[in-house]
C-alpha cells in the first residue's frame, strides 16, 4: 500500500494534529513535526517588528515541487512512512503557523527528524512561494537567495 | 509568431501591475530572448530581468530553453516561502 503523502497550498488554518493523524499508519510510532510561524519581533539584524506577512504562491508549480521534495525525502530516508508538506498563503498574523513539514515512521531512528529538517530547507530552495513583510517601517518582499540548477 | 502568456509573481507582478502579460514572440524563441523582449517592452521590469527565475510548464527553465507553443511561462524572483 502506498504511504500517505499530503501536499497542500491552502488559505485555511493548518490543522497540525489532523495532518499528523492523516500521515500515520498502524506501524507508526514516531512523528517529527516542523511548524514555521509568523515572527512578530526579529532580533537578528536588521532588528524589526512585523505586523503581518502576505504569502503568494504559483500554486500548481508549488504543489508539483512539494511532491518532488517528498520524493527526495523518500529516496534519502526509505524508512519514512507518511509525509505532510503544507504551505499556507494569504495575509497571516504573528504566531500563525505558515508552513508544516511532518514525517512519520516506525521509530525515531528511522530518519524522521532529518527528513523534516531536509523538507523545510528544500521547500525554501525550490517551491515557488514568496512572502512580503508588512511592519511599522513599511512593506518589504523577503529576498530569496537560492538559484536552482538544471534538473532541480 | 506565437502569442504566449507570461505569469508574473511577487515583485515582478508588483512592478508590472499585472499577474500576466500576453507577448507576441517569434517561433522557437528561448528564455533569454523572452527576458530581453520583456525588458524592452516593459521598462518597469527591465532591472529585474538579470536576477529573475523562469519556469516553463512548471519546471525551472534556463537561458537556451526553447519556449514550446502553448507553453506556460512564469517569471519570478528567487523563492522565499516557508
Amino acid at each position: 500500500m502506498r504511504p500517505p503523502t499530503v501536499i497542500s497550498v491552502t488559505e485555511s488554518t493548518i490543522d497540525i494534529n489532523g495532518l499528523v493523524e492523516r500521515i500515520s499508519v498502524p506501524t507508526t510510532g514516531a512523528a517529527a513535526i516542523f511548524s514555521g510561524m509568523v515572527r512578530a519581533v526579529t532580533r537578528l539584524e536588521p532588528r524589526h517588528e512585523t505586523a503581518y506577512l502576505e504569502y503568494e504562491a504559483y500554486t500548481p508549480m508549488a504543489e508539483s515541487k512539494m511532491r518532488q521534495v517528498a520524493d527526495e525525502i523518500r529516496d534519502r530516508w526509505p524508512a519514512v512512512e507518511g509525509i505532510a508538506i503544507v504551505q499556507r498563503v494569504g495575509k497571516l498574523d504573528p504566531q500563525t503557523p505558515t508552513v508544516l513539514i511532518a514525517c512519520t515512521a516506525a521509530h525515531r531512528d528511522d530518519g524522521v527528524f532529518e527528513a523534516a529538517r531536509y523538507g523545510i530547507d528544500r521547500l525554501k530552495e525550490i517551491v515557488p512561494v514568496w512572502k512580503k513583510e508588512v511592519g511599522p517601517g513599511g512593506e518589504r518582499w523577503v529576498e530569496g537567495h537560492y538559484i536552482p540548477r538544471p534538473g532541480e | 509568431m506565437n502569442k504566449i502568456r507570461i505569469l508574473l509573481f511577487a515583485t515582478l507582478r508588483q512592478q508590472a501591475g499585472t499577474k500576466a502579460i500576453d507577448l507576441e514572440v517569434p517561433d522557437g524563441t528561448n528564455v533569454r530572448a523572452i527576458k530581453e523582449q520583456l525588458g524592452r517592452e516593459f521598462p518597469a521590469l527591465r532591472d529585474s530581468m538579470g536576477t529573475v527565475l523562469t519556469a516553463v510548464n512548471r519546471e525551472f527553465a534556463f537561458e537556451d530553453a526553447v519556449i514550446p507553443a502553448n507553453g506556460e511561462v512564469a517569471l519570478f524572483p528567487p523563492v522565499s516561502g516557508g
